[in-house]
């Protein structure tokens, strides 16, 4: 098991190069970066596996599997969780309720949410990079699905009946 | 069949198994927690792979190779949690389904938000946190965070300001 120490070493070396690149870089669009970081870092992982331990047998090849499987599920956490838990909707809405005592109520929270402007706040935050990324189409406030938005609808859907998740979108 | 084919072919049947697993699970018990049902079904299975494991590959395995290969179960589980929040609680693609099934597949922004409005959305999630005792709603609206969500409310501060995050959603 001491080949598990490779994709171990990987997901911390991940972590600092995420959490400075944030930091220091301060880049638009940090998920290109961590995309990059993780890639190059399972490529590491891989030649230096390979070097150490060749495939002779089926367990050093199940080693590994599981070593970049392990790597790469470490990597999507913390990703998911800069993205999901820091980024997202309930934890932004934690966020506020944690720091704003004027929010903590129901109808003030809605309309914090609510907003001054033609879209609310958490449609602003995300039709532009939808429309910018050939997801959906604008045209005089009506939103259309373009090619790669229908796939991805389609799969949600699916997703949706198989794994019986109701509408999803955070409703229960 | 190589090596590495054959430990990569393994790795796609245990996933899909668990798949359906979980959702056979999740059919039949249409109440129950997903996430939960993942985790249980990963760990609940991880021995019986670790036992199987020769049979499951088709090859002799050490110990060692069986603990790799109930390690990559698990890990396989791990990953299907993570895909599960994307269709379970993504607005995006809530957002995508909504202009799917949308007539003509087109939706005007208001539209949009009589299906799935910020009362909607906030509403269903003040509902989960308090089901989840982050925090208490009286009748008249007023929110208590509790123990469980000042400790939440207390990381997504600390994350945010160690990443850098100014603001979102």
């Amino acid at each position: 098991m001491t080949r598990l120490l490779l994709p171990l070493a990987a997901i911390v070396v991940f972590f600092l190069l995420s959490l400075i690149t944030v930091r220091v870089a301060r880049p638009r669009d940090p998920k290109r970066f961590f995309l990059a970081f993780a890639l190059l870092l399972l490529a590491g992982t891989a030649v230096a596996y390979l070097t150490l331990w060749p495939l002779a047998t089926i367990d050093d090849a199940l080693g590994l599997v599981s070593a970049l499987l392990v790597q790469l599920l470490a990597c999507l956490t913390m990703w998911n969780a800069f993205y999901s838990l820091l980024w997202g909707f309930s934890g932004s809405m934690m966020f506020d309720l944690f720091n704003d005592p004027s929010l903590l109520n129901r109808e003030r929270l809605i309309g914090s949410y609510v907003g001054d402007g033609p879209v609310d706040r958490i449609l602003a935050r995300r039709l532009p990079n939808l429309e910018r990324g050939g997801w959906v189409a604008i045209e005089h406030q009506t939103l259309r699905l373009r090619p790669k938005g229908m796939v991805m609808a389609v799969g949600t859907l699916a997703a949706f009946k198989l794994f019986s998740l109701g509408m999803g979108g955070g409703v229960k | 069949m190589n090596l590495l084919a054959r430990a990569i072919v393994v790795a796609i049947a245990l996933f899909a198994v668990q798949a359906l697993a979980v959702a056979a699970i999740a059919a039949v018990r249409r109440r129950a927690n997903v996430y939960a049902l993942i985790v249980v079904v990963a760990c609940a299975t991880a021995p019986l792979v670790f036992l199987a494991g020769p049979s499951i590959v088709g090859r002799p395995l050490s110990t060692e190779g069986r603990a790799f290969l109930a390690l990559m179960h698990l890990s396989l589980g791990g990953f299907l949690f993570h895909f599960m929040t994307l269709p379970d609680r993504s607005v995006t693609l809530r957002i995508f389904v909504e202009l799917l099934l949308a007539p003509g597949r087109t939706l005007t922004l208001a539209a949009l938000g009589s299906r799935y409005g910020v009362r909607t959305m906030v509403g269903s999630r003040l509902d989960q946190l308090e089901q989840g005792h982050f925090l208490s709603i009286r009748p008249d609206g007023v929110i208590t965070l509790l123990p469980r969500g000042q400790r939440f409310g207390r990381f997504v501060t600390a994350g945010r300001r160690l990443f850098n995050i100014g603001s979102a959603n």
